[in-house]
């Protein structure tokens, strides 16, 4: 067959429509998708910033409240303060991004390839973050006279969390591996 | 934009553009319950894609971007988590449709599908008449890149269309 052909063969398929629509269960899911349109990297950037003001506040409250004068704690407050405060600004710099790609599947890709870069990035800071918080909560308890195998108990589940969190990222990794190879598929020539 | 207004121009894409949802479907999923799953993931971006419609280009080029970059996308996921059975009980929405498909039909789709993500898309664009300019606009790419890509899977579909012939199915 020639080329021209095949395009024949191809076109008369647009008077035999291939399927038939179940136009009721189209409109449901429609309508049950609309309520899901929040992202994932909205979501967690959102819970990220919300968790670090609560706890960061939370503590300070209650260490002034205490006047225990336990520095760690004093510090870990304005450490998560501050995690809030980065977690914003990333947010903010994110989002001003969002426009900068155009209407096209390489644009689109681009612009998926940006967000699996900023959920790669984000998430091994947030990982690396659990280990001052660790340290700080572990040095507050100490200080604040609380036995040692709470302390330990408390270390062991900043472990776990971090374990998962290295378990997200790999996630991350290999979804903006996966959209860079279909970018390289896309350029390259030939 | 009133959710009316935006339902109203839905049914009216989609009435005017179903066969270009189909080809794609078919080109990129191959069992019935994929065929289904990846309908439904283009038309809720269809849906969520008609206030961002600005009119710079044709709906057709509109929907191909919109729904090829979806199926893409798709693929990927497909290949991860399609082996179980974890559509059933889902309603379906799309019914295959019991008119007899040309058999060198079907034979076409199955060689789209053995190509990859990229190359379905393109070879999609090709067979639908849309010219370099149009497709180097859609994928994002060079109109020299796409000249390439057209003419080595212009020789490969041509090629395996005339084995096709010589063993006279």
């Amino acid at each position: 067959m020639e080329f021209e052909e095949l395009r024949k063969i191809w076109d008369a398929q647009d008077n035999q429509p291939l399927y038939a629509i179940n136009e009721k269960a189209m409109y449901n899911l429609i309508l049950s998708k609309k309520k899901q349109a929040h992202h994932i990297t909205n979501i967690s950037e959102l819970l990220l910033i919300f968790v670090n003001i609560g706890s960061g506040i939370l503590i300070l409250i209650l260490n002034l409240f205490k006047q225990s004068g336990n520095i760690s704690l004093y510090v870990l407050s304005a450490w998560m303060l501050g995690s809030a405060l980065y977690t914003l600004v990333r947010r903010i710099q994110r989002m001003k991004g969002d426009q900068q790609f155009d209407r096209s599947i390489s644009g689109d890709l681009s612009h998926a390839i940006s967000i699996a870069s900023y959920q790669v990035r984000i998430s091994q800071i947030m990982r690396w973050n659990i280990l001052p918080i660790a340290v700080l909560t572990f040095l507050g308890l100490l200080e604040g006279g609380k036995p040692i195998w709470i302390a330990l108990i408390v270390l062991l589940f900043f472990a776990l969390t971090y374990y998962a969190g290295g378990w997200e990222h790999n996630i991350y990794k290999k979804k903006k591996r996966e959209l860079e190879i279909l970018q390289k598929k896309l350029g390259n020539e030939g | 934009m009133t959710q009316k207004e935006q339902k109203q121009i839905f049914e009216e894409w989609l009435s005017l553009h179903k066969a270009l949802i189909f080809k794609i479907v078919r080109a990129y999923a191959f069992t019935v319950t994929g065929q289904d799953d990846l309908f439904q993931e283009i038309i809720i971006q269809v849906w969520h894609s008609i206030r961002a419609f600005r009119r710079e280009s044709s709906v057709t080029t509109w929907l191909y971007r919109i729904s090829l970059n979806t199926a893409i996308k798709w693929t990927k996921k497909e290949q991860k988590h399609y082996q179980s059975e974890a559509f059933d009980g889902l309603q379906h929405i799309l019914q295959e449709s019991r008119i007899q498909t040309d058999e060198r039909l079907i034979w076409l789709y199955e060689e789209i599908y053995k190509l990859d993500e990229i190359d379905r898309s393109i070879t999609l664009l090709m067979l639908d008449g849309f010219s370099y300019k149009e497709m180097a606009s859609i994928l994002g790419i060079t109109e020299s890149n796409v000249g390439v890509k057209i003419n080595r899977i212009k020789k490969q579909l041509i090629s395996k269309s005339k084995k096709y012939d010589h063993h006279g199915i």
